[in-house]
């Protein structure tokens, strides 16, 4: 799973002690520092310890590549004229990813608005209410008897996920792919681990109903 | 545990973040809970099916470019001046303190601290100073000083007391506060404030003990320059109004009447006006080694027919008989 993938702060909670972390941190503390006093130099290391990650994230949610490239620029740039603002409070891989997912936020709305202006609609209570969900597909590959191959399973799955709110995608790539822990993901997101929690289970259940013919 | 929360719970388990006791009671649940044992079954299921959806390395391509444009962009970006990156120091500065108000106020707290401890320690050596000052005062003693003040500055000579056997002399005086110095009596600044108390003590006592001290000095030979305690020798025998000063401070003249003019005017001045039979007649002895000088003998013809003591006249007499002898 791409969970392994992730580094500081996603399964760094267990037998690493937390002066073992800020040892292994010291390095690019020191980077930091030298960037917040106009180095480029070490700004530039920054950007290439974190663009892989960085590009895969904006990838895989965007399933674009122009979409991620513009992602890492605006990303990468954001974080050069702010980071005179970085005073160490987190990790700075949890502040660069908090740029990120706050630009494909962004992204995934822009995205949701333009292709299903008319396919999302609030209930009542608030909620979204996915009109694409209730209708059903007649396209070759929504038979999985036939189509059952790898890609179109992808393909398949990249459209459920599409389906979820641009919170409720984020939360799912962050955990599930990404292996980020809840609480790092709240921090992200500027919101608690438990609301990050119930947005998992809502996604996982969307997409349960999504993927069920799949299955 | 209800079957709604079972299913919060599976989701949260499958991604390693139940607690373990919650893991337990979840397991005991799902023993007893076929709907929910489903719902297990479901969200792993979709935990396999979500993995046909991998991650995928952004290609190299991919990031050669993204690299590129972001250098191209950041090189298009203005330097930061210098004002900007103040200010932004200045923002991070005042927010951390805003983001730390425990370690602000700890600094603030110790830096009264250290205030007030540093205020204490200035006030209580300051006391000691003064409350040394003062018992030092009350007690007319001061610490020994190596230097005296300025002639100027001492009021006046309170005493003066010579070690038994030896060269050395204590010479209590005042400034603002009482103080005492001790030395030799060739040390100049004894020597200096020796000639004060001659000149301004108050004491009688005082100014013959001073004025003893400098004559057995002239007497004995040690260093008696004509412009320091030979001069003030002269002043004491001229106007002090102590006959036993004036009887010291002749005799400390005596070895340099022969020498210098102005100690045999001195003398001579003793001789015709000096109120004291003793010391008249003390200065017609002291003036034997020039009795042949036309000043003496002239002064001795004046003293031969008016002076007041028969026996001072009687004295003048034969010296002035005997001075056609030795010429």
């Amino acid at each position: 799973m791409a969970a392994t993938t992730a580094t500081d702060g996603a399964n760094g909670g267990g037998a690493r002690t937390a002066q073992e972390r800020l040892q292994a941190r010291a390095p690019e503390m020191e980077l930091i520092r030298e960037a917040q006093a106009g180095s480029r130099l070490a700004f530039d290391t920054l950007v290439r310890q974190y663009e892989h990650q960085v590009l895969r994230l904006a990838l895989h949610l965007t399933g674009s590549e122009h979409d991620a490239e513009d992602i890492y620029q605006e990303a990468f740039l954001k974080a050069y004229r702010y980071i005179g603002n970085f005073r160490f409070e987190c990790s700075f891989y949890t502040w660069i990813y908090r740029i990120v997912t706050n630009l494909c936020l962004d992204q995934l709305r822009r995205k949701k608005t333009r292709k299903e202006d008319h396919a999302v609609v609030m209930d009542h209570s608030g909620d979204e209410i996915d009109r694409l969900a209730s209708v059903s597909d007649e396209r070759s590959f929504s038979n999985p008897a036939k189509e059952l191959d790898r890609k179109l399973l992808g393909e398949r799955i990249q459209g459920a996920l599409e389906k979820l709110t641009p919170r409720e995608r984020m939360v799912f790539e962050l955990k599930h792919y990404q292996g980020l822990r809840l609480r790092t993901i709240g921090e992200m997101l500027s919101t608690t681990e438990e609301t990050a929690k119930n947005t998992l289970f809502r996604a996982t259940k969307k997409l349960r109903t999504q993927l069920a013919e799949l299955r | 545990m209800n079957c709604e929360l079972a299913h919060e719970r599976i989701v949260t388990a499958a991604y390693q973040e139940l607690p373990d006791e919650h893991i337990h009671e979840l397991d005991r649940h799902l023993a007893a809970c076929p709907e929910c044992q489903t719902e297990r079954d479901q969200v792993l299921a979709l935990k396999i099916l979500a993995d046909a959806h991998p991650v995928a390395e952004p290609p190299a391509n991919l990031v050669a470019r993204s690299r590129l444009k972001l250098e191209e962009a950041l090189d298009a970006l203005p330097p930061m001046r210098w004002y900007e990156r103040l200010s932004q120091r200045m923002i991070n500065s005042f927010a951390s303190l805003q983001a730390a108000p425990m370690a602000a106020s700890l600094l603030l707290v110790a830096g009264a601290g250290a205030g007030c401890l540093g205020g204490y320690q200035f006030a209580q050596n300051r006391a000691a100073h003064t409350a040394a000052v003062l018992a030092s005062a009350s007690a007319g003693q001061q610490p020994a000083q190596q230097a005296p003040a300025a002639p100027a500055e001492i009021a006046n000579i309170s005493s003066i007391v010579r070690q038994p056997n030896s060269e050395i002399v204590e010479v209590r005086y005042n400034q603002v506060v009482p103080q005492r110095m001790q030395g030799s009596l060739d040390d100049p600044a004894i020597r200096q404030l020796l000639m004060l108390a001659s000149e301004n003590s108050a004491s009688a006592g005082v100014r013959d003990d001073s004025v003893g001290l400098m004559a057995a000095e002239c007497r004995a030979g040690h260093s008696c320059q004509a412009a320091g305690i030979r001069d003030a020798l002269m002043v004491a025998l001229r106007y002090d109004k102590n006959a036993g000063v004036r009887e010291k401070a002749l005799q400390g003249l005596e070895p340099y009447v022969a020498e210098d003019v102005r100690v045999r005017d001195a003398v001579l001045e003793a001789l015709l006006y000096d109120a004291d039979p003793r010391i008249r007649t003390s200065a017609i002895s002291i003036l034997e080694p020039v009795e042949g000088d036309t000043s003496v003998r002239q002064v001795l013809h004046t003293v031969a027919y008016s002076d007041q003591s028969p026996q001072i006249r009687t004295v003048s007499r034969e010296v002035l008989r005997r001075v056609p002898e030795i010429q």
